[in-house]
């Protein structure tokens, strides 16, 4: 009974240890955190809201850059403003940007020195108690307690998993540990007590970016991080193992990498059903943000297998037919960001000569990047009478030679078993 | 001395013809006359035309309204008539020629028209919409992903089949409306022959679709199939329904169909949005029995694929 009492001391203790301890990060790092707002200048009223924090003495702040989005890509219509633990408000100034790892550098003003975030020069360890700093839903700065938990392990590009609620208007807030020094900047959700952030290594490397070279203006840099991060995805996907499943009577590739994952669905339920359909779905979970509808770097393939049961194979091919005209592609990107589509089709047979497609291409080009695009690859089966495998995939943010590259090993994976 | 008097409308279509054999001819709205008006514009008295040894002279019987020559104005009292001569009377206008006037070469009776004529025959109709009917709800089956019963294929199918049966019955009132021979059966066999034509020219489109890459720089022709079905249906309907010149038809079939073609592209123009975010590509799928194209390899296909970037690339700067 003594042991169990003194447990339940210890763990109260415990608690209220962890309590005091947020509060005083909370007192001690307040001055240096701040409210990134986007001001639009026409209605002079905030579009959106983030938090960030300072990581210099004269007036470097981080932030997300989905937080200042909107002001990268039209300068003319927002302008950034930071509002202070003091309620002090004041511009500020975009310096540089990191869109694939969602950084963003602003500065602003100062007349002093100042009170920084220090970055850590160490990665924590898993279980390790964090605090999460930031704004959420414009209800004042709030410290969340949280647990880190290693690295995403699907992601492309780094995400620390973090325990903790991170809710929006927290983006761009830093975390730290119990050192008060800064292991990870909160970037994304996914519900209940999943919180993703930015690993601090990222920060750092865009910090010591910025202070060795200020030339590029920010489409530059964007463009530079697109190419770069297209190239290494592309590499990535063309030098790991694509491993050939079955699909009913037809064989996929997948790619043996963990950020893309896949899943199946299938109709063999349906005993009614006139087509008997098996799809399978390889997707990359993550892309990248660049404004409003537009994301980019993102890869979706898909595959269908289907079979004729019931039906003649002329209705069979025309059915088909309906399905593969409404293919749509797999971001929303508008008319201010990419061109329309150019399509080719050809009759391809690859040169194994297991199979006969029906192959068609579209590409569109991204209007403020050069060499980037969007492409989508439809291929159908046209030699069987009641049997068909479609195969497809869209990918975003490319090269035209990475999108080459890529197009001619999918459309040599894919085959009749 | 023999003279012909035809009584003609305002459009210059015959209405009556009659010939007389004597040296003076009465016209008016009373019935002692030897052609009677019904128009109220015409006195019971109105003209007389005379010979007088030599010549036809038009005597006005002091009539209200008078009489003058041709839609002029000038009066026709008096006049010595030539052949071919018309006079206007009251509202009414009488055309007057001469035994051995000059007439138009005749026509010879061609096969084209035995053939025409074929289509109106019973069983050739019938067959034809039949086929027509049968097509249709063919084309809805295809493209119903459920399965389907009779009903609701047959409702279809004869319901489109008599929204189609409404352009040549259309056709035919207007001819009958302006006093042309109706051939209501001629009309709609013709029509049926042709709609048959068009899904067999939709077979032919998607055929070609098929077999042929984007680099096949002909498909663009194959969009003057339709059009030149549509011409020819509409040149048929002119020479079945009306007797017109050959320019006259070639002229209306041609407006037609600028007017059918033209109107469904500017609709589809409007609708057409300033960006669009689907790409268009040819999706024509038969069955493999009608591939006979040769393959392309993949290498070939990324090559080509230089272009559509080369498009973009294109579009991408007339923009900015």
């Amino acid at each position: 009974m003594k042991g169990l009492i003194s447990l339940f001391l210890i763990l109260i203790c415990n608690i209220s240890f962890a309590a005091e301890q947020a509060e005083t990060i909370f007192k001690q790092l307040a001055p240096s955190l701040y409210q990134i707002r986007l001001i639009d200048k026409a209605s002079g009223e905030k579009s959106s809201i983030g938090s960030g924090f300072q990581i210099s003495s004269d007036g470097l702040i981080a932030t997300n850059y989905h937080v200042i989005s909107s002001f990268a890509r039209h300068p003319e219509k927002y302008r950034i403003e930071y509002l202070d633990n003091k309620g002090n408000k004041a511009s500020l100034q975009l310096k540089s940007i990191d869109v694939v790892n969602d950084l963003a550098l602003v500065k602003r003003d100062v007349e002093q020195e100042m009170p920084f975030f220090v970055i850590s020069k160490e990665v924590p360890i898993k279980g390790e108690e964090l605090y999460s700093l930031g704004n959420p839903h414009d209800l004042g700065m709030i410290v969340v307690p949280g647990t880190y938990n290693g690295l995403k392990k699907e992601s492309f590009n780094d995400r620390i998993h973090f325990t903790g609620s991170v809710n929006s208007g927290m983006s761009g807030g830093p975390v730290v540990n119990k050192n008060t020094q800064v292991v990870g900047i909160n970037v994304a959700t996914s519900g209940n007590q999943i919180g993703f952030l930015v690993p601090h290594d990222k920060l750092i490397t865009l910090v010591s970016q910025y202070q060795k070279e200020e030339l590029l203006t920010i489409d530059e840099q964007m463009e530079n991080q697109l190419h770069a991060n297209q190239k290494k995805l592309v590499d990535a996907l063309l030098n790991s193992d694509w491993q050939l499943k079955k699909l009913g009577e037809g064989l996929i590739p997948t790619i043996d990498v963990p950020f893309i994952r896949c899943w199946g669905e299938s109709n063999a339920d349906k005993d009614d059903a006139l087509i008997m359909l098996a799809v399978a779905n390889c997707s990359l979970d993550e892309n990248t943000y660049i404004a409003g509808n537009f994301f980019t770097s993102s890869l979706e393939m898909e595959y269908r297998f289907m079979q004729a049961k019931k039906l003649s194979d002329t209705k069979f091919y025309q059915l088909f037919q309906r399905q593969i005209s409404r293919v749509m592609p797999g971001n929303k990107a508008g008319k201010d960001d990419v061109t329309e589509f150019e399509c080719q089709h050809d009759i391809v047979m690859p040169e194994h000569q297991k199979i006969n497609n029906k192959s068609i291409f579209c590409t569109r080009a991204y209007k403020d990047f050069d060499d980037l695009y969007d492409v989508l690859y439809l291929g159908v089966s046209i030699d069987r009478d009641d049997q068909a495998l479609l195969s497809h995939f869209t990918l975003a943010g490319i090269s035209q030679k990475s999108a080459q590259a890529f197009t001619k090993k999918f459309m040599e994976s894919v085959s009749w078993k | 001395m023999e003279i012909i008097i035809e009584e003609i409308s305002r459009g210059h279509k015959l209405l009556g013809r009659h010939k007389f054999n004597k040296t003076s001819v009465n016209i008016g709205r009373g019935y002692h006359s030897d052609i009677i008006l019904s128009d109220p514009h015409v006195c019971a008295e109105h003209i007389s035309i005379d010979y007088d040894g030599e010549n036809w002279r038009i005597i006005d019987q002091d009539s209200i309204n008078g009489c003058f020559l041709g839609e002029g104005k000038k009066p026709a009292h008096g006049h010595i008539v030539h052949s071919g001569d018309v006079i206007s009377i009251g509202k009414s206008q009488i055309r007057i020629v001469f035994p051995y006037h000059p007439v138009v070469d005749s026509i010879t009776l061609s096969p084209f028209e035995n053939l025409l004529n074929l289509t109106k025959q019973p069983a050739v109709l019938i067959i034809n919409i039949f086929i027509f009917a049968l097509l249709t709800g063919w084309i809805f089956f295809l493209n119903n992903p459920k399965e389907v019963n009779f009903t609701q294929l047959f409702v279809p199918a004869v319901g489109l089949t008599l929204m189609f049966a409404i352009w040549p019955l259309a056709v035919s009132l207007v001819s009958h409306l302006t006093k042309h021979d109706a051939r209501i059966f001629t009309q709609l066999g013709i029509c049926f022959v042709f709609y048959n034509l068009t899904w067999v020219i939709d077979f032919i489109e998607a055929l070609v679709n098929f077999n042929t890459s984007s680099q096949f720089p002909l498909t663009g022709l194959l969009v003057l199939l339709p059009i030149s079905i549509a011409f020819c249906l509409f040149w048929l309907n002119c020479h079945i329904g009306f007797h017109m010149s050959k320019l006259r038809r070639v002229v209306v079939a041609g407006c037609l169909t600028t007017l059918l073609f033209g109107g469904t592209f500017l609709i589809q123009l409007s609708k057409k949005p300033d960006f669009s975010v689907r790409p268009q590509f040819n999706s024509t799928l038969l069955t493999p029995t009608f591939m006979f194209a040769p393959s392309s390899n993949v290498d070939k296909f990324i090559e080509n694929s230089n272009d559509i970037f080369q498009q973009v690339n294109k579009k991408k700067n007339e923009k900015n």
